[in-house]
């Protein structure tokens, strides 16, 4: 048995390897909405008392206090799942001319096969839309090491640099090797207006600074050790990235390898060589075809996956079918599916609502699986906050229904506030229920403005939600505890019928909540 | 160490200490000196859904997914569970199922059944006590460390009898 010393080793998974690598290379502020499969990192960064951790409102603030932070000299890192990045996709496509002042990483999990989100986006294509280099870690211990790079690469190119994982990498543990945390020497604050200040004059002597920027990243994908050639004994040579790589490597030992590390911009001489090198050039990637559109717009000849093969996540048992250009032969799960907790105080909102028969505009948290039958009493699930806003168009799009809007209390404060605003600016009537929990629930109960607690649990400012509505324009504010089963159905009856706006808040503590908070000594 | 990767799926449903079970295993084989990959696939699993966890261990890991018919072992705490979790056993598997019973039957407190059956595959795996109790102790953290040190080594030893 080999003996190598485990003393500095643990078992970490993608996330937790990766907070660890970025507070090893010296980051001093990270910030993020939860949202699975990204939602340890922050949880784990908030544990090294020298990173200033937040939960931000959403993404978006987010994206905006990390970028800030880096362009005023702190190291930063931002952290998302792949639709969590669309909330943020307004700071990031000018964070790319702005460029940074110090280190600026943007982590995104995307979540293929939809463990737990409302589709699969690739987020391979933001880094050729926004023109910002992206690397791709196969394993949690790469995800330290990449991390590390990351942020050496955002200094010398003067760019954020996006990191993107997926489910399979960040809930993967594997050993990871511990070491030191050293901060680099912090750069001086200066005023600097062309750079920062984007008014179209500036922004365009930026966006040619943006386009050179590209090509001396695409020097540096042909050089770096992250796109490795692995030569092999075998005809076939793969292209592939991320946990790809690894179910390749299980079904095809003796095959050659290019593996991009780096997935954005391409080495382009690189891939031509290694095409060369090989019999037959085989493109294996998750989701989009990424590698294999640029692969062939090189005009190199390339066997790639059937486009059904684009739908779900790869899984070893797959990749024969994948290589040889099979359709996809889909799998019929008998897995147990998760339901609401019995006791959750979600049942008692949905059954008022059962019984007043109403469409119900829903929104995205553990509320969104009322769903499901027996239930079967929440219709329509998009995006964070479109519980408020689908209540509005519906009303105009099927006057008459009984309709009524649902939310949860830190959607409603990620994405839902804009939208209640906009119904009393444009004079909405109807019922929103802000099914109050005082918690993220679905992602394992993080705290936000509501709970009166920061990410390490410290008392803050709490956000009075009765008052922000009434500020909003709400006519009427029912603060109700859905357990008391008849009262809520009154005050759900009395004001659907009203010719008003009314929020009501359904408020009863998360189960799990309560469990948590009882179990800390 | 030789090259072969050892495979081992966990399964079960939420609250049962799937992922526990699996991160005890993974410990001991990374204290052991092996390469390690673990991997779950739970959406939801506090919600009551299916949880499944996968260890692989070895000199060098590639895929953290056990693929279809590739376990050595088949640990399961729930037994409809262990139905649609059989497609992982290789042809000459080993499902410890067949535990199940005897390991309920054995225990105290039924929280501890995670425990019992870990200690029971530890007899089939090239992995020596010593490392199997460090992991205990540094998955449990104090926390019911002797109690569970207790439950595995009786599961221990059902499974080497």
């Amino acid at each position: 048995m080999a003996k190598k010393s485990t003393l500095n080793q643990a078992l970490l998974s993608g996330n937790e390897a990766l907070a660890q690598g970025a507070y090893e290379a010296g980051l001093s502020v990270a910030c993020a909405y939860p949202g699975t499969p990204s939602t340890e990192i922050l949880e784990v960064l908030a544990g090294f008392p020298e990173v200033d951790a937040q939960w931000s409102v959403n993404e978006k603030v987010a994206f905006e206090v990390a970028l800030g932070a880096a362009t005023a000299g702190a190291r930063s890192l931002f952290a998302c799942k792949h639709v969590g990045l669309n909330v943020a996709m307004d700071p990031l496509m000018t964070a790319s001319y702005t460029g940074v002042l110090a280190g600026f990483v943007i982590v995104v999990c995307d979540d293929p096969g939809m463990h737990s989100s409302q589709n699969e986006q690739d987020t391979r294509w933001v880094a050729l839309y926004s023109k910002m280099p992206m690397l791709e870690p196969a394993s949690p211990a790469e995800a330290k090491e990449y991390v590390r790079e990351a942020f050496a690469m955002s200094e010398r190119f003067d760019t954020p640099v996006i990191l993107r994982m997926t489910t399979r990498i960040s809930h993967t543990k594997e050993n990871v090797t511990i070491g030191e945390r050293k901060v680099p020497e912090r750069p001086v604050f200066e005023r600097n207006a062309p750079k920062y200040v984007m008014v179209p004059g500036h922004a365009y002597q930026r966006h040619i600074l943006v386009e050179k920027r590209l090509e001396k990243l695409k020097a540096v994908a042909e050089r770096t050790r992250l796109n490795r050639i692995e030569k092999g004994t075998g005809k076939i040579g793969f292209i592939t990235s991320g946990v790809s790589y690894q179910y390749l490597k299980e079904n095809y030992p003796d095959a050659s390898y290019l593996k991009l590390g780096m997935s954005y911009p391409f080495c382009d001489d690189k891939i031509r060589q290694f095409a060369k090198s090989v019999k037959k050039l085989v493109a294996v990637e998750e989701l989009d075809p990424f590698i294999e559109e640029h692969v062939k717009a090189l005009g190199i000849k390339v066997t790639a996956k059937h486009p059904s093969f684009r739908i779900g996540e790869l899984t070893p048992e797959l990749i024969p079918d994948l290589v040889a250009a099979k359709v996809k032969r889909e799998q019929r799960s008998a897995k147990r599916k998760p339901r609401l907790c019995p006791e959750c105080p979600h049942w008692a909102s949905f059954a008022a609502l059962k019984k007043i028969d109403a469409y119900v505009a829903g929104d995205i948290g553990c509320y969104t699986l009322a769903c499901l039958p027996p239930m079967s009493a929440l219709h329509s699930c998009l995006c964070m906050g479109a519980g408020v806003t689908f209540h509005e168009g519906w009303r105009k799009g099927a006057p008459g229904k009984c309709i009524v809007g649902v939310v949860g209390d830190s959607t409603f404060v990620h994405s839902g506030i804009t939208g209640l605003i906009n119904a009393a600016y444009n004079r909405t009537k109807g019922v929103i229920v802000i099914l109050d929990n005082s918690t993220t629930a679905m992602t394992g109960g993080q705290q936000h403005p509501a709970t009166g607690l920061t990410i390490r649990n410290e008392p803050t400012k709490k956000l009075i939600l009765e008052d922000l509505c009434r500020a909003c324009g709400a006519d009427n504010v029912d603060v109700v505890d859905p357990k008391e089963l008849a009262r809520f159905r009154a005050i759900l009856e009395k004001r659907i019928n009203e010719d008003a706006l009314s929020v009501i808040i359904s408020r009863h503590p998360c189960k799990l909540l309560k469990r948590q908070v009882s179990s800390q000594p | 160490m030789n090259d072969r990767v050892y495979s081992i799926t966990f399964g079960g449903i939420g609250g049962q200490g799937v992922l526990k079970a699996s991160e005890i295993c993974s410990w001991a084989a990374l204290f052991a000196g092996y390469h390690v990959k673990k991997s779950e696939v739970h959406g939801m699993a506090q919600r009551g859904g299916s949880v499944e966890s996968h260890v692989r261990f070895g000199k060098r890991v590639f895929s953290p997914l056990v693929p279809t018919g590739g376990a050595d072992f088949l640990v399961c705490f729930y037994k409809d569970e262990c139905l649609r979790l059989s497609v992982f056993l290789k042809k000459d598997g080993v499902d410890l199922t067949s535990y199940l019973d005897r390991a309920s039957q054995a225990i105290d407190n039924p929280r501890g059944l995670n425990t019992c059956l870990v200690g029971v595959l530890s007899a089939r795996l090239p992995i020596k006590e010593e490392f199997w109790l460090k992991a205990i102790e540094t998955v449990f953290k104090g926390k019911g460390v002797e109690e569970n040190k207790k439950i595995f080594l009786d599961g221990r030893k059902m499974g080497q009898s």
